[in-house]
């Protein structure tokens, strides 16, 4: 009886553009569920029992270990960069973000050619110390190898969340702690984990997304998981009903995952009652604690990214000359370009979509941040297979209309770069999301409903009030997709128009044809510039957090 | 009747009891009601449905014979016109107390915003503290500016969730005085939300009992 007046707080600009991004994620899902439970698949029983059970292991024994090694690492660095002063804590505290800027899959075929047999800790053993060594000890290209790539270059996405929130949010309650003489561990493990666990939860996930989504890696490490198991299927046998069931297999592991994640991460809609958010105050470490510190942040950074970009630059230095030319500035600009534009598509659909679902808490807004982030969950390979269907059926449509009113076809979208670019955007739309999300909490809801009680609508309050207490959270979303995309592969591949080539498609084709030392100048273009993207983003968190 | 309450009731999205029910109140103008109540009884909801914040499930409210809120009608809290002054204040942080206060006066010309800020900052005080950052201020003075921000653009109906829980003893006997002049001068009708029963009697006309979402009037001061 009184719809109508329930339903008057939604009638906004905010709810018009939320319903049209959710529906434009949700269509290449919804088009691979149909397909689904159309087509059956004569290559499927086969697969099932005898590629399955191995699939299930490998992906299980990469999820776990990977989880625990990002979380004890991310966490503790967080912790040590936002508690305590120590030597060299300022450049850790940004340096321990560039274990990013290295693709897993880069990280991968580095590490491989620093530890084979022509590599330069073997070559050294032989020519130096004649010393030979059986190559087994050195074998990377494992699951445990995988695993210790997942680790070293995805840890950042814990690092960097719970640092954050413990950075703005722990202040009263660490420095209540201190004040009853509570021990610094015993602070870690009974406050700083409890509290940051929404942090730390979002961030893991990511990770956990992230190795499910893995191609690079396990492929070229030669370790099956349901990632190389689509593509072998898709591109091997053809069969593209039996990969799409891998993935809806694989779709049903993510959403136990993210059902977890959502019980781990309950009630979490509580934000400070004081109006002042205050930053922690680090602690100085003396003598061999600060020395601890150091090395630990230092090994942590030095396998993360000072070995093997020290090792790529010296590849780069051997193929420069050959590699470097007008063709190869051409990769440079069209990647910067879906990058930008990718990422800046990302986070004006991030805001939206999270400032919707904060002012109506509701069950649709629920299912609408849930819809957000669900790409972020599917293997790049079956949203590209998604894409392409829901584009395909655009095209045929755009053609019916082209052929009615007279002329010959003019566009395409599905040969186009606006195919690739929705991918990206669907795909790493839960990245920034994510990150605004937890900014949105952060400030809550009450500055917005202060505004609001004093004349101003919606969007207005959003641009005055919440928007200048969400810079950061939105450059930080902002620098999480760029980096993203700019190192992207499996979409990258499928979706790109012919003839575009990114430095990740690039180093990727020089890596596989074990043109491992050709593939260093592209692989340390697409470092440097997230690297100097991640500086940017530090910067500008710096002169903020000097500001407040 | 300035201000018209009928049978209102309210439950939260996600619980099945009702937070408020059977709730009526009729104020004349110019009046201060104070809703007395404990922690958790539904006071800090009762204030967030009359401003707008929540969608009541049923009931009507009118403020000077316009209607809010009923089946069918909903008007958005920013076109309501009514001041709150929230149980933390809510200050915005990145803005100083001037800009806080003439947050409310973007409708009017930069000239008489100034005028209308120094007016109220007259009112309470605190005049010399345009500059200062809400974090600058003690609790007290966060509770005044508080007051004055909703006060400026001279809201029809005035909400206070709880002034004084963030408030120390001896300052709040000081304030609750202070506060009872401030809008008796600016002639406000006002609802005053709180737990302490002497807040309630020394700044209030009339005095509203509230228990789990069940209002009960007082005839003679508690
Ligand atoms: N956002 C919310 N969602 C669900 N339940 C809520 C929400 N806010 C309040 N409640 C519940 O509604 C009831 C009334 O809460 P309310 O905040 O109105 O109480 P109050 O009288 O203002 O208490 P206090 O004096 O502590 O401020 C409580 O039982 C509370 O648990
Ligand atoms: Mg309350």
């Amino acid at each position: 009886m009184n719809q109508l007046r329930k339903w008057t707080p939604y009638f906004n600009i905010w709810t018009l553009l939320s319903v049209i991004i959710v529906l434009l994620v949700i269509a290449p899902n919804i088009s691979i569920f149909i397909s689904f439970f159309v087509e059956s698949s004569e290559n499927w029983a086969h697969v099932k029992e005898h590629i399955l059970p191995e699939l299930l292991k490998n992906t299980t024994l990469l999820i776990i270990f990977t989880s625990i090694g990002t979380i004890l690492i991310g966490t503790s660095l967080a912790w040590l960069i936002s508690a305590y002063q120590f030597p060299g804590k300022n450049f850790f505290k940004w340096a321990l973000i560039l274990p990013l800027a290295i693709p897993p899959y880069i990280a991968a075929y580095t590490y491989n050619g620093i530890l084979n047999y022509t590599g330069v800790i073997q070559t050294t053993l032989r020519n130096r110390f004649d010393i030979t060594v059986d190559q087994v000890y050195f074998d990377i290209m494992t699951l445990p190898g995988a695993t210790f790539i997942f680790i070293f270059f995805l840890f950042p996405y814990v690092y960097t969340v719970t640092r954050a929130y413990l950075a703005n949010q722990s202040a009263a309650l660490v420095e209540n702690a201190r004040l009853f003489g509570r021990s610094n561990l015993a602070i870690f493990f009974q406050i700083i984990l409890p509290i940051s666990r929404a942090a730390i939860v979002g961030g893991t996930s990511l990770v956990i997304l992230e190795v499910l989504n893995d191609y690079g890696v396990v492929q070229y490490f030669g370790v099956p998981t349901f990632s190389t198991a689509i593509f072998q299927t898709w591109f091997g046998m053809g069969d593209l009903a039996a990969a799409i069931k891998l993935a809806a297999t694989l779709m049903i592991i993510i959403f136990m995952i993210l059902f977890l994640e959502s019980f781990l991460r309950r009630r979490k809609n509580f934000s400070y009652t004081t109006t002042k958010i205050r930053p922690l105050k680090p602690l100085r470490l003396t003598k061999w604690r600060a020395w601890t510190a150091f090395s630990y942040c230092m090994i942590v950074f030095s396998l993360g990214f000072l070995i093997p970009f020290i090792q790529l630059v010296d590849w780069m230095l051997l193929t420069y000359d050959k590699i470097a030319d007008p063709v190869f500035l051409s990769l440079i600009k069209n990647s910067l370009f879906v990058a930008v534009i990718g990422s800046l598509m990302i986070v004006v659909f991030s805001i939206v979509v999270a400032n919707f679902a904060r002012i109506h808490r509701s069950i649709i807004s629920n299912a609408f941040a849930r819809v957000t982030i669900l790409g972020y969950s599917i293997p790049g390979a079956v949203i590209a297979v998604g894409i392409l269907t829901v584009f395909l059926e655009i095209d045929a449509l755009l053609g019916e209309i082209y052929n009615f009113i007279g002329i010959d076809s003019v566009l395409f979208l599905s040969t186009s770069l606006f195919m690739l670019i929705s991918a990206y955007v669907i795909r790493f739309l839960a990245v920034s999301y994510n990150s605004i999300e937890a900014g949105f909490e952060k400030i809550g809801t009450k500055y917005n409903e202060a505004s609001r009680m004093l004349g101003m609508n919606i969007t207005k309050s959003f641009w005055k009030v919440d928007f200048p207490m969400m810079k950061v959270p939105i450059l930080s979303g902002f620098i999480l997709a760029f980096v993203d995309i700019l190192k992207e592969l499996p979409l990258t591949l499928i979706l790109r128009p012919f003839n575009f080539d990114t430095l990740s498609t690039k180093a990727f084709q020089y890596a596989t044809d074990e043109q491992i030392h050709e593939a260093a100048l592209a692989s340390i273009l697409i470092i440097v510039i997230t690297a100097i993207a991640i500086l940017i983003f530090h910067l500008v968190l710096e002169s903020d957090e000097r500001r407040s | 009747m300035f201000v018209e309450i009928k049978d209102l009731a309210f439950h939260y999205p996600n619980q099945k009891d009702f937070t408020l029910a059977k709730f009526f109140l009729t104020m004349e103008k110019g009046e201060i009601v104070s809703v007395l109540g404990a922690s958790g009884s539904g006071k800090s909801t009762l204030l967030r449905i009359i401003c707008g914040l929540e969608v009541p499930y049923s009931g009507v409210i009118k403020i000077n014979n316009e209607v809010m809120s009923d089946e069918s009608r909903f008007v958005l809290p920013e076109k309501r016109g009514i001041g709150m002054v929230f149980q933390d204040y809510a200050l915005f942080p990145h803005m100083n107390v001037y800009d806080n206060i003439i947050f409310g006066l973007k409708k009017l010309p930069r000239k008489e915003r100034k005028e209308r800020a120094d007016e109220v900052l007259e009112l309470i005080n605190m005049v010399d503290f345009k500059k200062r950052y809400p974090y600058e201020l003690s609790g007290g003075q966060q509770q005044r500016i508080a007051l004055a921000r909703a006060l400026a653009p001279q809201p029809s109906l005035l909400l206070l969730d709880e002034p004084f829980s963030n408030l120390d003893a001896d300052l709040q006997i000081k304030i609750r005085e202070e506060l009872r002049e401030i809008i008796k001068k600016a002639g406000i009708t006002s609802i005053f939300v709180t737990h302490d029963r002497e807040d309630a009697n020394a700044i209030a006309d009339r005095i509203l009992r509230m228990e789990h979402g069940f209002a009960y009037p007082c005839t003679v001061k508690i």
